[in-house]
């Protein structure tokens, strides 16, 4: 057997079951009615014919010759009608069409109740009454002793019949009546009801599209009013603790700023001084000019990670400018490898004539720290290879490396993030991928990270031609 | 699926609920009656007694019919009557409810309170005996403006 989908709206459904109430209703209350109106026309019916006949009988029998003959039970069958049937001991009146219908039982009860008597039975597709009774012989003193004279009639009730079904026509019509209301009641309702809902649900969907402003007015005193006015809370709470949370977050952006800020004076004194102290390290002892050059290298380090973190904040703050200019995409690699020393380790495939729009000191920063990070985390061949379609001018760097592993691949962007947590003294300061990534958003490209097929660790710079034609 | 189910049988309760029903063997009231071999009439016995008699007519008759045989008297039958005779025996009656107004052909001197009896009871027994009321009385108006014709009387005899 296969299932009927169920009514899924809500609409439908509340149609349905205001609809199967109201008609069952109103069906349950015109059947009742109809019923009790029927039981009461047949009881009314019944009782005028056998009154009918008892009055009728009743009118003859004081001229009615006793004991009767022949002739006196014709005259009585006469007097009720011609489907009657008289008898009296064994004298039996001529019978009418239908007296065959008088069943034993009713016999029986003539005989032994002693009283009139019916019988309702249904014979050949139609309704029948048959009223059964004794003629008794009453004393002067009330006394009553049965005659033996019993009269059967046979009276039809297909009359009856037919107004009742007329009441069941009626009873049925005044049911479908009440339909066009009901289902109109029930789209009403269903409008009340779906209204709110469907305010509801789009307040829900501007909430989730970002907007923490959306807020549905609660109408009424229900309970869909109580939900959209819970519901207005939680937006107001979600956008109390979004502020705060950005309210946070630009704190500790500024706070980064400016320490790196305030730290970049004190560090070009230091600079100065460890260059001054760069010259005169030949005259030192052994000792002495170790120290001398850890220090050296460590304030380069230094001024590196404070000018990373300055370019960091300026990110931050959406300070940071593109100063757009038309550059070989070959050329600019090359330079900047070569400016690097690191021309001759770094294996270049890049066509000539590639040309783009960008900022070339933000390439030479993304390919320098691309180059840097294959370098040292990689293992060689290192490879940049520079490919353009129409709209965009792919660089990509792989290594020959073991490749990143699948845990580190969403966070190998995050700021400070060291895949190797054991080697925190590594020379790179942990920055350099999340700038890179920060420079190819800034225009409009973007930088991502993943496994080349032989297994080593490729990343994939992408540049539109043009920044300005976004 | 269940609801097509239903609706059929909705649908047929609906109509079994109406249209006429076979019924067993009901009680319709009293059977009739009113058949009898003759008319009773009351006449006075030996001991001064009120007597019923039997006159048979073949049937019962009606109250007018009774009255004019009580009337003609009780003839050979060793009762007697204390009614005087007169020349017409016609009386005219009026059934009411609860009531029957008997209009004698007699005044109240030709007749004694054993003789207002005798047609009383008379003319009540054709009443009971044709199905009437048992508490039904009657009301014995004289030709003569008397108190006694507005009496209501009934039967010592069926009390």
């Amino acid at each position: 057997m296969t299932r009927r989908p169920r009514p899924r709206g809500l609409r439908v459904r509340l149609v349905v079951a205001f609809v199967l109430v109201t008609v069952l209703g109103a069906a349950a209350a015109a059947w009742s009615s109809a019923g009790s109106a029927s039981a009461a026309l047949v009881a009314s019916t019944q009782q005028r014919l056998t009154e009918t006949i008892a009055g009728q009988i009743g009118a003859i029998t004081p001229q009615l010759v006793y004991p009767p003959d022949q002739g006196a039970l014709e005259r009585l069958r006469a007097a009720v009608g011609a489907d009657t049937l008289v008898t009296y001991r064994n004298l039996r009146s001529a019978e009418g069409p239908d007296t065959g219908l008088v069943t034993d039982a009713l016999r029986t009860a003539v005989r032994t109740r002693r009283r009139l008597v019916t019988e309702r039975i249904i014979a050949g597709g139609k309704p029948w009454l048959l009223v059964g009774m004794p003629i008794t012989l009453t004393a002067p003193n009330g006394a009553r002793t049965p005659s033996g004279i019993e009269v059967y009639a046979v009276r039809d009730l297909s009359n009856v019949e037919r107004r009742i079904d007329g009441l069941a026509r009626t009873a049925a019509g005044t049911a479908a009546l009440a339909l066009p209301p009901a289902v109109l009641l029930a789209l009403i309702a269903a409008g009340g009801v779906l209204r709110p809902v469907r305010e509801l649900r789009d307040t829900a969907r501007r909430l989730a599209a970002g907007d923490l402003d959306a807020r549905s007015p609660p109408q009424g005193a229900d309970e869909l009013a109580e939900l959209t006015v819970t519901i207005n809370e939680m937006a107001e709470s979600v956008q109390a603790s979004m502020a705060a949370m950005r309210r946070m977050q630009a704190d500790a952006r500024r706070f980064a700023a400016d320490v790196s800020h305030e730290l970049r004076t004190p560090l070009s004194t230091l600079t100065a001084v460890v260059e001054v102290l760069a010259t005169t390290t030949d005259g030192m002892e052994a000792d002495a000019r170790e120290s001398a050059q850890m220090a050296i290298t460590e304030t380069h380090r230094l001024v590196r990670l404070v000018e990373d973190l300055m370019e960091v904040s300026r990110f931050d703050a959406g300070t940071a400018r593109l100063r757009v200019e038309e550059v070989d995409a070959a050329r600019a690699v090359r330079d900047c490898l070569r400016a690097r020393g690191r021309l001759d380790r770094v294996d270049v495939v890049a066509p000539d004539g590639i040309l783009l729009r960008v900022d070339p000191r933000r390439l030479d920063v993304i390919v320098a720290n691309l180059a840097e990070n294959a370098l040292r985390h990689g293992a060689p061949p290192v490879r940049v290879r520079v490919s353009a379609s129409r709209e965009q001018v792919l660089i990509e760097v792989t290594d020959g490396g073991p490749g990143l592993p699948e845990q580190v691949l969403p966070q190998v962007f995050d700021r400070f993030y060291k895949a190797d947590a054991a080697r925190t003294r590594t020379p790179g300061n942990g920055l350099g991928l999340a700038i890179a990534r920060e420079n190819a958003r800034l225009h409009g490209g973007d930088l991502t990270a993943g496994n080349a097929d032989g297994g080593g660790a490729r990343f994939v710079l992408r540049l539109p031609r043009n920044p300005e034609d976004r | 699926m269940r609801r097509m189910r239903i609706w059929p049988a909705v649908v047929v309760l609906l109509l079994a609920g109406c249209g006429v029903r076979p019924s067993g063997v009901a009680d319709g009231g009293e059977a009739p009656t009113g058949v009898a071999p003759g008319v009773t009439l009351y006449f006075v016995g030996a001991r001064g007694e009120l007597s019923p008699q039997l006159r048979r007519t073949g049937h019962l008759g009606g109250i007018p019919e009774a009255m004019a045989l009580l009337l003609s008297g009780p003839g050979e039958s060793g009762l007697r009557t204390d009614i005087s005779a007169s020349a017409t025996t016609q009386v005219v009656v009026t059934v009411a409810p609860g009531v029957i107004r008997l209009l004698v052909p007699l005044s109240i001197h030709e007749v004694t309170p054993l003789g207002i009896d005798q047609i009383v009871c008379t003319a009540l027994g054709v009443h009971i005996q044709s199905g009437g009321s048992k508490r039904t009385e009657a009301q014995v108006r004289f030709t003569l403006p008397t108190p006694e014709s507005d009496k209501r009387r009934t039967c010592p005899l069926f009390r």
